[in-house]
């Protein structure tokens, strides 16, 4: 079973609801989901839409093309017909028939011309009934739905209400059609409305008189629906499902952070959303054994050096951003690399350069993460591949930093933090604290001889930090022999942590390990790779796909005996460089020239991973993809 | 506590030029400390860059020496995380009116229990006199190819707009002034500036010691203490005036403890710190995570 589908409309009109309530009902039903929320950067009126994939096996990716799609307005519509499948189903309201699709005032320009051209070449009319009539003769099932009179006349809603329960209707429709059984379906709004009792019965009342009408109107029209999803999946425990977000937070807050500071920034603030709503950390009794502290910073430098202050005191500290809001905060990392401060920061990556893409994916940003910052310094960067993965480095950050020191990175993108999935509930994982001082005497923060110093926190002992080159006391000094001790011991480091970090920490081999060909790649691409294996393997290729997870210091001699066993090696990751390809390069002078690269703002797909692995076996080189809307 | 100045010392040799006001601060601050019987490990001079970001390597007490403007953050984050600890920030005119404003007005607003010491002595030393933002519209102090052409800004009057609680002003060569205000900050529960006027005698060929005696006075008869909205506006009003005058006033300027602090301020809302801060608080059971109940505490995301 598998299952995609795009549920669309304009932003602020109830679409993102419509996600939330198809991806908990799906869970709750026992699936697998992946949900990619797609939206731009705007609070009310432009497109936005969630593509759901719901699958009986765990999923990490999106498909297309979709089995189903809801439209919400006539945009979603123009943007996302020629996306449907042949057999699919298209669901929309009604009164949206008449609309033209042509003059849609919060289309982006560029993409209404080639809607013109496509509606032109495939001689589509002008409006949307005109549209459905063209879906209909390629084998495309529309269903234009009275959803305002269903709402009103049957589920009994005022004015108002109708157009805000639109989207429970659109839901409903696409999710029983797929074979949700009702009572998934309320208990999911049950759910989503909990603090809401009104709401929730209002919903209720719309999904089942929805599910009615619908049926009545497949029957009167002969439609079979497909009702792929079976009334009960196997359920190993019980699963969570979280945003990437989501999944960091909870991370974090059971790794021991205390102290979250951050800017506003998408795709990041929702994360410090989270650990706010959370910081109270209760026991199995109930009682609060935790509580971080949340604080908004005026920038994000501030939100650096706040976390690092509060590093010094001797609290787990943090921050979370994305591209621009990183790159204020190279200065501060910097001093943290010089000082030796234990400090996690959660880099969601953004298309940029600059403002760039703000709401939207990119994996561009790799080689700005380890190398950013003037001088050279000691850092960890980790990049996690999924949600579970996200959740479970958010501890190992934390760990890492104490036990090393030093400024870490977890580097993650759009791609994770808005995607919503399924994942199994954390294993309480060990906590590091690193070296501490225990000693009498004179305290040494950086005393010499060891890559890591005994660490007391501020409060503790006297003690001096400075951004300038320092003796192991902590005073400036500007002496040679000094700098070379000093610079040696902070960067001793990465061999330190390189022999004592774990494999699965490095690079993770998804697959069988007699593979002939290797996929490798980083971040939420890992997911669309992974999944297209089945696929691949089923045409006979013998394929399997190596995740990079340190990005720096990195694993040259792990990552090298997995490229020499492979004959074809294809590097895919959503930027323009091939910027992992480069790492690989610079760091084991094996230069990969099949790059699948993807630059668009939108996530790789499985389809794509599928369709460029049969390119390059073809011949090609480089190429560039652009699925999705 | 009978330490004497020289006992703070760290034995670390002062690199400011001879004749510098630094040394005056750095006295004043040392006789502070001695007479406020502070403990050294509790308290820490967190400091921005140039010659006055230098001054936590000579006092024996912790010192964290930060990045260019950015002191008040780090001890926003070290005071949140351990309100035991004293926390006072050192910074140039330069460094905290200039690439650090931000984090100073923003400071105002939170009102943490911490004093900023303001260096103020017209010019960026370390890098050879150019204009700071104190510099008056017009001056050309000596490194200047023209006269200064942006206006200068008033510390007290910024700290006032921006919420501050402790407002004062000393000159560095005024020993026992200046360590009386720094005590008085320091005690303080709240945000504060405390505006040292210092010479330069490198750089600021303007404002000279012969300057600073005919262009500044010492309050009398001013209550910096406010005890209601109204007398508030009363001094907030007389405050701008005196500013306004064509001598700076030096003294003690407000001092109110009606607002609450910071920690105050986070404990409202988590009721959680008001007993157990971020240092208090443990984060592992002997090496293992707490036993965090993931149903009761992540409830709405379980399917």
């Amino acid at each position: 079973m598998d299952l995609n589908f795009i549920v669309g409309g304009p932003q602020g009109g109830g679409v993102e609801t419509a996600g939330l309530l198809a991806v908990r009902a799906l869970s709750m039903q026992g699936l697998e989901v992946f949900a990619d929320r797609e939206y731009h950067s705007n609070i009310k009126g432009k497109h936005s839409y969630s593509h759901i994939r719901a699958s009986d096996r765990p999923v990490g990716s999106i498909k297309y093309p979709v089995d189903f799609l809801g439209a919400l307005d006539a945009e979603t519509m123009a943007t996302h017909f020629h996306e449907v499948r042949k057999g699919g189903i298209v669901v929309h309201d009604a009164a949206i028939k008449k609309r033209v699709l042509t003059k849609i005032p919060s289309m982006d320009v560029r993409r209404a011309e080639r809607l013109r051209e496509s509606l032109k070449a495939n001689g589509i009319g002008n409006s949307v009934g005109e549209l459905d009539d063209w879906l209909e003769r390629q084998g495309i099932t529309v269903m234009a739905v009275p959803f305002g009179e269903i709402i009103s006349e049957r589920a009994g809603l005022s004015p108002p209400m109708i157009e805000r329960a639109m989207n429970t209707a659109l839901t409903s429709a696409l999710l029983l059609s797929a074979g949700v059984p009702i009572n998934t379906l309320v208990a999911a709004i049950n759910v989503l409305f909990r603090d809401k009792r009104e709401a929730a019965q209002l919903n209720a009342a719309v999904a089942k008189s929805v599910g009615e009408e619908f049926e009545r109107i497949a029957v009167a029209r002969e439609i079979r629906l497909p009702r792929i999803i079976n009334t009960n999946y196997k359920k190993e425990g019980r699963k969570m499902l979280v945003a990437g977000n989501d999944a960091v937070a909870i991370g974090k807050l059971l790794g021991g952070l205390r102290l979250q500071t951050y800017y506003p920034i998408t795709p990041a603030a929702d994360e410090s959303f989270t650990i706010e709503q959370h910081s109270e950390l209760r026991n199995g009794l109930g009682e609060t054994i935790g509580s971080p502290l949340v604080i908004q910073a005026e920038d994000e430098i501030a939100a650096i050096c706040m976390a690092i202050g509060g590093a010094l005191a001797g609290v787990r500290a943090a921050t979370c951003t994305s591209g621009p809001g990183f790159s204020l905060m190279v200065e501060g990392i910097g001093w943290a690399g010089n000082n030796e401060v234990p400090v996690v920061v959660t880099y969601y990556q953004r298309g940029g350069p600059s403002t760039g893409l703000p709401t939207r994916h990119s994996q561009s940003d790799l080689l700005f993460s380890i190398s950013s910052g003037h001088g050279e310094f000691a850092r960890i960067v980790l990049a996690s591949g999924s949600h579970f993965e996200a959740l479970n480095d958010a501890i190992k950050c934390m760990n890492f930093a104490e036990r090393y020191q030093l400024p870490v990175i977890h580097l993650l993108d759009k791609g994770i933090a808005n995607c919503m999935t399924t994942i199994a509930p954390p294993f309480l994982n060990e906590i590091d604290r690193g070296d501490r001082f225990r000693g009498d005497g004179i305290y040494k923060r950086f005393l010499r001889g060891e890559a890591v110093s005994p660490r007391a926190y501020l409060g503790e002992e006297v003690m001096w930090y400075t951004g300038d080159e320092h003796d192991e006391i902590g005073h400036i000094s500007e002496d040679p022999f000094v700098r070379r001790e000093m610079y040696e011991k902070r960067m001793e480091k990465r061999e330190k942590i390189l022999s004592e970090t774990k494999e699965e920490d490095k690079a993770v081999l998804i697959g069988e390990p007699d593979y002939k060909d290797l996929i490798i790649t980083w971040g939420i691409t890992t997911g669309a790779a992974a999944d297209a294996l089945t696929e691949l393997n089923s045409f006979g290729h013998r394929v399997s796909v190596l995740q990079v997870r340190m990005m720096e210091p990195f694993p040259n001699e792990l990552v090298e005996s997995y490229l020499s066993e492979a004959e074809e090696v294809i590097c895919a990751e959503a930027n323009y460089l091939g910027q992992l390809a480069e790492l690989i390069e610079w760091n084991c002078g094996i230069r990969l020239e099949k790059r699948v690269l993807k630059y668009t703002g939108r996530m790789i797909t499985q389809d794509e991973i599928v369709s460029s692995f049969n390119r390059v076996k073809n011949g090609e080189r480089r190429i560039t993809l652009g699925g999705g809307e | 506590m009978s330490e004497t100045s020289t006992d703070w010392n760290t034995g670390v040799w002062p690199d400011w030029c001879p004749g510098c006001g630094n040394f005056g601060i750095f006295t004043a601050l040392k006789g502070a400390l001695s007479e406020l019987g502070i403990d050294r490990k509790k308290f820490v001079i967190v400091s921005g860059i140039g010659c006055s970001g230098k001054i936590p390597h000579f006092v024996n007490v912790s010192g964290v020496h930060t990045l260019h403007g950015r002191a008040i953050p780090f001890a926003t984050g070290i005071k949140t995380a351990n309100p035991e600890l004293k926390v006072i920030v050192h910074g140039g005119d330069g460094d905290l009116l200039g690439i650090g404003m931000g984090h100073l007005v923003a400071m105002g607003r939170r009102n943490p229990d911490i004093l900023v010491v303001v260096h103020n002595n017209g010019v960026y030393g370390l890098t050879k006199g150019q204009a700071s933002p104190t510099l008056q519209l017009g001056n050309k102090t000596k490194s200047l190819a023209f006269p200064n052409i942006n206006s200068a800004i008033n510390p007290i009057l910024i700290g006032m707009a921006s919420g501050y609680t402790f407002l004062a002003r000393s000159y560095a060569y005024n020993i026992e002034h200046l360590k009386g205000c720094l005590k008085q900050g320091i005690s303080h529960n709240g945000a504060g500036i405390l505006e040292v006027i210092q010479p330069c005698p490198t750089w600021n060929n303007i404002v000279t010691m012969d300057w600073i005696e005919k262009n500044t006075y010492y309050l009398e008869n001013w209550d910096p203490n406010v005890k209601d909205d109204e007398e508030a506006l009363e001094k907030a009003n007389a405050i701008v005036a005196l500013e306004h005058g064509k001598k700076k006033p030096l003294g003690i300027l407000l001092e109110d403890g009606r607002k609450e602090p910071f920690g105050k301020r986070i404990a409202s809302v988590y009721k959680y710190y008001a007993t157990n801060t971020p240092a208090m608080q443990r984060v592992d059971d002997r090496g293992a995570a707490l036993p965090v109940d993931l149903e009761k505490t992540f409830e709405r995301f379980f399917v």
